[in-house]
């Protein structure tokens, strides 16, 4: 179990990242990991924003560390394959993001980039496969977003 | 290509086709605040030097591919017009704001007398402004639209599913505008606007093509008239409808988008001619359903810096058609509330 400050921490860093300010939510998840640096979560967050900010090998190592501590966490096979794909090592993403669509079968980003590489590798029909599942969930997610934006309004 | 995101092969490729073509650069953002929809923020439009197309944040897979690839053909019809040096957009200046809040005060007046709660002076002023530029707006919208994702359906298979969701909910969310307003927007003007978006889908039904478009089945209020026989739809229930009017002008607004898009090779190689003569058929599209909506005195044909410096001028055209149609009735007090 993580420390309850780290927690609070890595929270107020997720609310920076949801905005796209990655700079700010960086600051949030360093604090966390100080506090607490085997928070597998926190680690996930942190290469999560160094991806975004286009820091890929460090987020990579981020992505391993979160992994070694937790081999199940799908969240961080993610970013892993984003990190990989962004760094052009293509087979392992695909890799990574099979092994994150098998943990969490509901993961878009997974599905995406395991679409993507199997592109870039010529098997299109695995491609095709991937992107379809990878859609269906997107948009069981946006109409969600929607119905949410409707009862807000109301 | 500046871009930080995964992106599938066919979007990749439309992207550097589109930057070769044009010699251009785009790059590509993600917000949380962006249009369902996206936007293109384009040098043909802006005094910037390069393109930005801006998608929702929550958009990570097929569906942004899918407004990337839009955006990209609107930018290739802009640029190949841009750089014939025949680039234009459907502007206005203070006589068309007159002419076009004249007529809409006359037809608002016509249908105030047959009402028995009468709207408030004052909303009626404000709503004259208001309900030009809509037009303007969706003038400026819809025919690329229609003309763009016929584009879009023909060179990229691979994403036609991603296609036929987001037209979908665009088209739901099309129909709505306006409906909070419909008692107040006089009639002729809510069904033209409805016409309009009536007219895309159907065209889009037809030619992706997807039933599922057609707006007797996506759209609530006009499933009604599905399988609706026609003596049964010509009887008063029906024909004082609002929706019901916005279907029989959009089936005639259906033969004019039709028209001139029914001798289109849609595979073509896309060079830069291609997307010329797109942008002319377009252009020739949006003036036909102008004037099929008696309104060709409301726009005219400029380029982009017109349009942007009528909307920095708004507040004075408004103020000044205020004061050409009403004279001295109307006083400061009443236009700046």
């Amino acid at each position: 179990m993580a420390l309850k400050e780290a927690v609070e921490m890595a929270k107020k860093g997720l609310s920076y990242a949801k905005r796209t300010k990655y700079k700010e939510a960086l600051a949030y998840y360093n604090k966390a990991l100080t506090l607490d640096p085997n928070y597998a979560e926190g680690l996930f967050l942190r290469a999560a924003a160094l991806i975004e900010s286009g820091k890929y090998r460090e987020g990579l190592a981020d992505c391993d560390k979160a992994i070694a501590i937790n081999q199940n966490l799908s969240e961080a096979w993610s970013k892993k394959a984003l990190a990989l794909y962004y760094l052009e090592r293509i087979e392992d993403a695909l890799a990574a993001s099979t092994r994150a669509s098998t943990l969490n079968a509901n993961d878009v980003t997974a599905w995406y980039i395991k679409g993507v590489c199997l592109d870039e590798m010529g098997r299109s029909d695995e491609a095709q496969e991937a992107y379809g599942k990878s859609l269906e969930l997107e948009i069981i997610l946006d109409m969600h977003a929607d119905a949410q934006r409707i009862r807000q309004k109301r | 290509m500046r871009t930080e995101m995964p992106l599938s092969k066919p979007i990749r490729r439309i992207l550097v086709h589109t930057e070769e073509l044009l010699d251009t650069e785009i790059s590509l953002l993600r917000q949380p605040e962006a249009e369902p929809g996206g936007t293109l923020v384009d040098k043909y439009t802006y005094d910037i030097d390069s393109n930005v197309i801006i998608f929702p944040a929550q958009y990570v897979g097929l569906l942004k591919d899918f407004i990337i690839a839009k955006h990209c053909t609107h930018l290739l019809i802009k640029g190949a017009a841009a750089k014939k040096g025949e680039y234009k957009v459907c502007s206005y200046n203070a006589d068309g704001v007159y002419a076009g809040m004249r007529q809409i005060y006359i037809d608002a007046l016509k249908d105030e007398a047959k009402k028995e709660k009468k709207l408030p002076v004052q909303k009626l002023i404000q709503m004259l402004f208001i309900l030009f530029s809509h037009f303007n707006d969706d003038i400026n919208e819809i025919p690329w639209n229609a003309i763009i994702n016929a584009d879009v359906y023909h060179r990229m298979p691979k994403i036609r599913k991603t296609q036929l969701y987001h037209i979908m909910k665009e088209s739901k969310n099309d129909m709505d505008e306006m409906m909070e307003q419909e008692s107040i927007v006089p009639r002729r003007y809510f069904v033209l606007n409805k016409a309009m978006f009536y007219a895309r889908d159907m065209y889009l039904a037809k030619t992706l093509p997807a039933d599922e478009l057609m707006p007797v089945l996506n759209i609530p209020q006009m499933k009604k008239f599905n399988h609706l026989e026609v003596k049964e739809m010509l009887t008063t229930r029906w024909t004082h409808t609002a929706w019901y009017q916005s279907k029989v002008f959009g089936d005639n607004m259906l033969s004019i988008i039709e028209k001139p898009l029914g001798p289109v090779n849609w595979k073509e190689e896309p060079t830069l001619d291609y997307y010329y003569d797109l942008y002319k058929v377009g252009k020739l599209l949006t003036d036909n359903l102008i004037g099929y909506m008696t309104m060709r005195d409301w726009f005219v044909w400029e380029p982009p810096k017109h349009l942007l410096d009528a909307h920095d001028h708004k507040a004075e055209y408004e103020k000044d058609a205020l004061k050409r149609i009403f004279g001295d009735l109307i006083t400061d007090t009443l236009v700046g509330a």
